[in-house]
């Protein structure tokens, strides 16, 4: 008898016990928040013409900070309705997953703003930067959430990819303003899509 | 090595896709049929079945709803099934313990 295989069952049991917690419901919600305050947030950035780099910066990693928050309260929410502790394994795997990859978004957003570092890093790479790190990072949590999480996260790496791939064609030359509408498109256009989609199809689902 | 907790394993829980199930519903209060399906990748015919079967066994309490006027199929593990699911992870540890002890 092959001695690994009591292991290997334990092993998939755990990997299905995680990936069941409490995600599944919560993702369309958290999707639709983050869609439309990334939209409004590019509206905002465009209206109060934010057209300094610093302020690009703060700015979106202002909006980055709340829509996280935004996400775990409606985890936490969620957990609470459902009786379940917040900081459960899953929980805490998924933001062991996301951390990496958004930390050095920040550390790169943060590096934008001194005036040493901002020759090097223009402004305007950061939103494809942005784009490509937080696609590795989802599709790193999408080991421990639904499958689609994956196929999204690459969503975002391709864009960012294929933005960068223009700005190197064109120059990088473009008003900061178009960079509050890259990141409305991308961070809130994406979201608000998936969460759209996840929105009706659960429901679609939930009726079989 | 000692056979006896391998004779022991839930031979209901013990096939992949019923403990597959057995796995996702323990961690979840509920998860509707279409959510188990998915998240398993399993065919409709192949979820039911596996289904019935835990549910003749009793470990499986089906709720059959409607919502939005549309029927709503949820499963739950009752509280025999999470009790032999604990047992069987049990011994899947125990013959984890002794093959490392070999």
């Amino acid at each position: 008898m092959d001695s690994n295989w009591a292991g290997e069952h334990l092993q998939v049991i755990r990997t299905l016990m995680e990936r069941s917690a409490i995600y599944r419901r919560t993702l369309a919600p958290i999707m639709l928040l983050l869609g439309i305050l990334g939209l409004l947030a590019a509206a905002g950035g465009w209206f109060f013409g934010l057209e300094s780099g610093r302020a690009f910066v703060l700015y979106w990693t202002a909006i980055g900070l709340v829509g996280l928050c935004g996400a775990y309260l409606m985890v936490r929410r969620q957990s609470l309705k459902e009786a379940e502790p917040f900081w459960s394994p899953p929980t805490r795997r998924v933001t062991q997953a996301l951390l990496p990859p958004l930390f050095a978004g920040l550390i790169a957003g943060i590096l934008a703003v001194f005036p040493a570092a901002r020759e090097a890093l223009q402004i305007w790479w950061l939103p494809p930067l942005w784009m490509v790190l937080y696609g590795c990072a989802l599709h790193a949590a999408g080991f421990f959430m639904p499958r689609g999480m994956k196929l999204f996260g690459w969503g975002f790496i391709v864009s960012g990819g294929a933005l960068a791939g223009c700005l190197s064609c064109a120059g990088g030359v473009y008003a900061l303003l178009h960079a509050h509408i890259v990141m409305g498109a991308s961070f809130g256009g994406f979201h608000l899509a998936y969460g759209l989609y996840l929105y009706f199809t659960e429901n679609r689902k939930n009726e079989a | 090595m000692n056979p006896e907790p391998f004779l022991q394993l839930d031979r209901v829980i013990h096939e992949k896709g019923r403990m597959a199930i057995m796995a996702l519903l323990a961690a979840s209060p509920e998860l509707s049929f279409t959510e188990l399906r998915d998240t398993l990748s399993m065919t409709d015919g192949n979820l039911s079945v596996h289904l019935r079967t835990l549910q003749e066994a009793g470990y499986v309490a089906l709720t059959k709803t409607f919502q939005n006027r549309k029927p709503l199929t949820t499963c739950a593990l009752t509280p025999t099934g999470r009790n032999l699911f604990s047992n069987y992870i049990n011994l899947l540890e125990q013959i984890v313990q002794q093959n490392k002890a070999k």
